[in-house]
C-alpha cells in the first residue's frame, strides 16, 4: 500500500525539479528496499515466537536436570547429552526412525511419481481421480491408525486372514521389528502418496508440451520421455517433497503411537521391546511418562540435528540424481 | 507424518509446558468450577443435583482418557495454569503427584481431617502426606479384587461353573495355574486368561510392599514377592495359556466379544469394561468370584484441588460432597464403582446388590469381603515409572520373544534406570 501511494504522490511533482526530489527518491528507494521485509516480517515474528524461542528454550532445558512438574533442578551442563550417547534405547529409536523413514518415504515418493504420471495422461473423470488420491490425506490420522491397527491385528486382523488364505502363518505385527515397521510404513504411505502425487501432477502440467512432441518425433519411448523430460522438469517439486517428507518422516509419532495398543494405557514404549519406538515416541516417553523434561529436550535437540543432517544430505543427493536425468 | 517446521518438534515439548487456558472464572455472578476426570466416575446426575441446590455454582466436567488426563495434569501443574478446580488422581499415580504436593491445596486447611473416619484407613492414608498433616485428596472409589470367568467355557472344559465351587478351585495363585493347565488340556484352543500382565499386577497388589519398601526405597530386585508374581504370570505366558493381549485395548475388546479367553482379573471397576467389551450377546456368560490369594486393591481414585484453582473453598465443598457416603452409595448402585468407605460397603443395601449381567453375581458381597481382607500395597513415588517396565517384559514372554529369565533380567535393568 505504502509503495503505491508514494508513487502516485510523486508523479506530478516529478515535472518540477526541486530539492524535494532527492528526498522523495530516498524515500522511494527506502520503500523499495525495506517494504518487502516488512511484509514478510509477520512470518518471522511468529516463527521467532513459536519456532525459534522454543528451540532455544529447549536447548536451555536440555542443559538442566529438569522435571516436568517440579521444573528446574539445577544445571548439569552436557550430562544429558553424554548420557544420551551411551543410551541404547536412543540408538534403537534412531535406527527405528531411519528405518521407518526409508521404508515409507522411498516407495511413497516413487509411487507418487508413477501415480502422477498416470493422472497426467488425461484419464476420463480426471477431477474424480485427482480428488480421490487426496482423500487418505484428509482423514484424521487417528482414524487411519485405528483402522490400520485393526487390519494388522494378530488374532482377528484382516491381513493375517488374507495371509492365512495364502497358506502363510499369521504374523504378530507388533512383536517383530520388521513386521511392525512394514505395518507402520504402510499407514504412512497410504496417507501421503496421494498428497505427493498431486504436487507432482501440478508440476507436470506446467512442463511444455512441445518438448514431448519433439521427443515423440525423435522416436523416444514413453519411459525415456518420463525420465528425460518429466523428471528433470519437475526437479524443484521433487526436491521440495523430498525435504518435507524427510522432515515429516523423521518426526513420525502418531502412526507408531496409535499402532501400539499400550499407548492408551500409559505404556507407550512403541512395542514390548521398543520394536517401533521412534525418536519422537522416545522423547514422549521420557518427557511425558517419566516426566524427565531435561532428557526429553536433549532427545528433541538430537532429533532436530538429525532432521537437519538428513534433509541436507537428501537435498544434495536428489539434486544430483534429478539433475542427471 | 506432518509437514511442520523443523523446530516444532522442540516447540511441542515447550509449548505444552506453557499450554492451557481457561480454569475457573466468574460469569453472570456464578462461580464456575471445573472437574478434571477420566473414564466414568458416575457424577453426571450428582452434579446436576448439586447445581440445582447451589444456585451460585456452575460445574463443568472434563473427561479424557486416563493416560491423557495424567499427562495433561502434569503439564498444567508445571505451567501453573489450565488445570481443573478439582482433579482426579488415580491410585497408581497419586504417589507420583504426592511428590509435587506443593502444587496442590492442603485440604486440611479446610477441615478435611475431620472427615478421616469416613474412609478405610489405608485409603485415607494413600491420599495424605507428611504423616497425615497434608491432605492431598479425598478418596472416591476403590478397586478391590475379584476374578471374572466364563461359565460356558468352564463347562466346556469340564470345570465347575458355580461361583463358590470355582472359588474353591483356586485358594492360591499356584492353584489357579493348575486350573489353567487342566483347562488348556481340555480345550487347547481357548486361552485361559487374557493377559499375564493383569495376573502379575493382581498378585503384586495383594502384597504390602511391591517395588518399593514403605520407606520408599527401591526393593524390586530383592523382593521375592515381585519375582514370584512375575514367575507365576510368565509361566502362564510360556505355556501359551494367555491371550497376550494389551489389557483394555481394542484387541482385548475384540477377544472379549469373540470369547477367546476364559478368565480375567476383576477389580470392581473392570465389570463395566467387560460388559461394554463383551456386549449383550455374552450376558449371563460371565460371572464373578473371589480372586486367588485373598483381597487386593487395584485402582480407585482421589479428588484433589490444584493450588492454581481460583475457588479452592467452593471446590473443596463440592469434592467433600461428591465423596460423602451417601453419594458413594448412589454411585455404586449406578456404575458399580466400589465405595472406599467401610460404612458404605457394609451397608445392607450395597451388600445385597447383584449384577444382572454377570449371572446375578452378588458383587456387593464379593467385593466388600475382598475389601475387608485386603492389604493395600505401598506405592512408591516412582511406582508408575517402574510398573510398566515389568508389564512389557511379560508381553515379551507372551510373544515368545524372550525367556522368562531374560525378560526378568532386562526388566530389572530398565527399572533400575527408571528409579535413578
Amino acid at each position: 500500500m505504502t509503495a503505491v501511494r508514494t508513487r502516485t504522490e510523486a508523479a506530478p511533482a516529478a515535472s518540477v525539479p526541486s530539492s524535494g526530489e532527492s528526498k522523495r527518491f530516498r524515500l522511494n528507494s527506502w520503500d523499495a528496499k525495506y517494504t518487502p521485509y516488512l511484509i514478510v516480517a509477520p512470518f518471522f515474528v511468529v516463527f521467532a515466537i513459536f519456532g525459534l524461542y522454543p528451540l532455544v528454550y529447549t536447548a536451555w532445558v536440555s542443559l538442566h536436570d529438569w522435571q516436568l512438574i517440579d521444573g528446574n533442578q539445577g544445571f548439569v551442563g552436557l550430562d544429558n547429552y553424554v548420557h544420551l550417547f551411551g543410551d541404547a534405547n536412543f540408538w534403537n529409536a534412531l535406527f527405528n526412525t531411519i528405518s521407518l523413514f526409508v521404508l515409507s518415504t522411498v516407495p511413497q515418493l516413487l509411487a507418487a511419481l508413477g501415480l502422477a504420471a498416470l493422472l497426467d495422461r488425461g484419464l476420463r473423470g480426471s477431477a474424480f481421480w485427482r480428488a480421490g488420491v487426496l482423500l487418505p490425506n484428509v482423514i484424521s490420522v487417528a482414524a487411519v491408525a485405528l483402522v490400520f491397527a485393526q487390519f494388522f491385528g494378530r488374532d482377528f486382523g484382516i491381513v493375517n486372514f488374507l495371509l492365512g488364505l495364502a497358506g502363510i502363518d499369521p504374523v504378530d505385527w507388533r512383536a517383530d521389528t520388521w513386521a511392525s515397521h512394514l505395518a507402520v510404513s504402510t499407514m504412512v504411505m497410504w496417507r501421503w502418496t496421494g498428497y505427493n502425487a498431486l504436487l507432482y501432477l501440478a508440476a507436470m502440467q506446467s512442463v511444455p508440451k512441445d518438448m514431448y512432441e519433439s521427443a515423440t518425433l525423435d522416436g523416444a519411448s514413453r519411459w525415456r520421455m518420463f525420465w528425460s523430460i518429466t523428471v528433470p522438469s519437475i526437479r524443484p517439486t521433487i526436491l521440495f517433497t523430498v525435504v518435507t517428507s524427510t522432515i515429516g518422516g523423521l518426526q513420525l509419532f502418531a502412526e507408531p503411537a496409535l499402532f501400539d495398543p499400550g499407548f492408551a494405557a500409559n505404556n507407550s514404549t512403541g512395542g514390548s521391546d521398543r520394536q517401533f519406538q521412534t525418536l519422537v515416541l522416545y522423547m514422549y516417553e521420557k518427557g511425558f511418562r517419566l516426566f524427565d523434561a531435561g532428557y526429553a529436550a536433549t532427545v528433541a535437540w538430537m532429533l532436530f540435528l538429525v532432521v537437519l543432517l538428513v534433509a541436507i544430505v537428501n537435498f544434495s543427493l536428489t539434486r544430483r540424481i534429478a539433475g542427471k536425468g | 507424518m506432518s509437514r511442520r517446521l523443523v523446530g516444532s518438534v522442540a516447540a511441542t515439548l515447550v509449548m505444552v509446558l506453557a499450554a492451557g487456558c481457561g480454569g475457573s472464572s466468574e460469569a453472570n455472578g456464578k462461580i464456575e468450577l471445573s472437574l478434571g476426570l477420566f473414564s466414568d466416575f458416575g457424577y453426571d446426575k450428582l452434579i446436576e443435583e448439586y447445581m440445582a441446590s447451589h444456585s451460585n455454582i456452575k460445574i463443568e466436567q472434563r473427561k479424557v482418557k486416563m493416560e491423557q488426563h495424567n499427562t495433561q495434569l502434569a503439564t498444567q501443574l508445571a505451567g501453573g495454569r489450565g488445570a481443573a478446580d478439582i482433579v482426579a488422581l488415580e491410585e497408581g499415580v497419586v504417589s507420583q503427584f504426592r511428590a509435587s504436593k506443593d502444587k496442590f491445596v492442603n485440604l486440611a486447611e479446610y477441615g478435611a481431617k475431620d472427615l478421616k473416619a469416613q474412609w478405610a484407613d489405608w485409603k485415607w492414608n494413600q491420599g495424605t502426606a507428611d504423616g497425615g498433616e497434608f491432605v492431598l485428596g479425598l478418596g472416591t472409589d476403590m478397586g478391590s479384587l475379584g476374578l471374572c470367568y466364563r461359565r460356558d467355557l468352564f463347562e466346556a472344559a469340564g470345570l465347575p461353573t458355580d461361583r463358590k465351587e470355582v472359588a474353591k478351585l483356586w485358594p492360591t495363585w499356584a492353584d489357579y495355574a493348575k486350573v489353567a493347565d487342566e483347562f488348556t488340556a481340555k480345550t487347547p484352543n481357548v486361552k485361559f486368561v487374557d493377559t499375564g500382565r493383569n495376573v502379575y499386577k493382581a498378585i503384586l497388589d495383594q502384597t504390602e510392599e511391591g517395588y518399593f519398601a514403605k520407606d520408599d526405597s527401591y526393593i524390586a530386585e530383592k523382593n521375592d514377592k515381585v519375582k514370584t508374581a512375575f514367575d507365576t504370570a510368565a509361566a502362564l505366558g510360556t505355556k501359551k495359556q494367555t491371550g497376550a493381549l494389551e489389557p483394555f485395548s481394542q484387541e482385548w475388546n475384540v477377544a472379549l466379544k469373540q470369547g477367546s479367553f476364559a478368565t480375567t482379573t476383576c477389580p470392581a471397576w473392570a465389570l463395566a469394561l467387560i460388559k461394554a467389551g463383551a456386549g449383550d450377546a455374552a450376558a449371563g456368560k460371565w460371572d464373578v468370584t473371589t480372586a486367588p490369594g485373598g483381597g487386593g486393591n487395584w485402582g480407585g481414585s482421589f479428588l484433589a484441588i490444584p493450588k492454581q484453582s481460583k475457588h479452592p473453598k467452593e471446590a473443596y465443598e463440592l469434592a467433600k460432597w461428591l465423596t460423602a457416603p451417601e453419594q458413594q452409595k448412589r454411585i455404586f448402585k449406578e456404575t458399580g464403582n466400589l465405595p472406599s468407605q467401610p460404612k458404605v460397603y457394609q451397608d445392607a443395601e450395597v451388600q445385597a446388590t447383584v449384577n444382572e449381567y454377570f449371572n446375578k453375581a452378588p458383587v456387593g458381597q464379593i467385593f466388600a469381603s475382598s475389601a475387608e481382607s485386603l492389604k493395600p500395597t505401598y506405592r512408591g513415588t516412582k511406582d508408575s515409572k517402574v510398573g510398566p517396565v515389568f508389564g512389557t517384559a511379560l508381553t515379551r514372554v507372551e510373544q515368545g520373544k524372550q525367556s522368562a529369565a531374560d525378560a526378568w533380567t532386562q526388566a530389572l535393568k530398565e527399572a533400575q534406570d527408571a528409579v535413578k
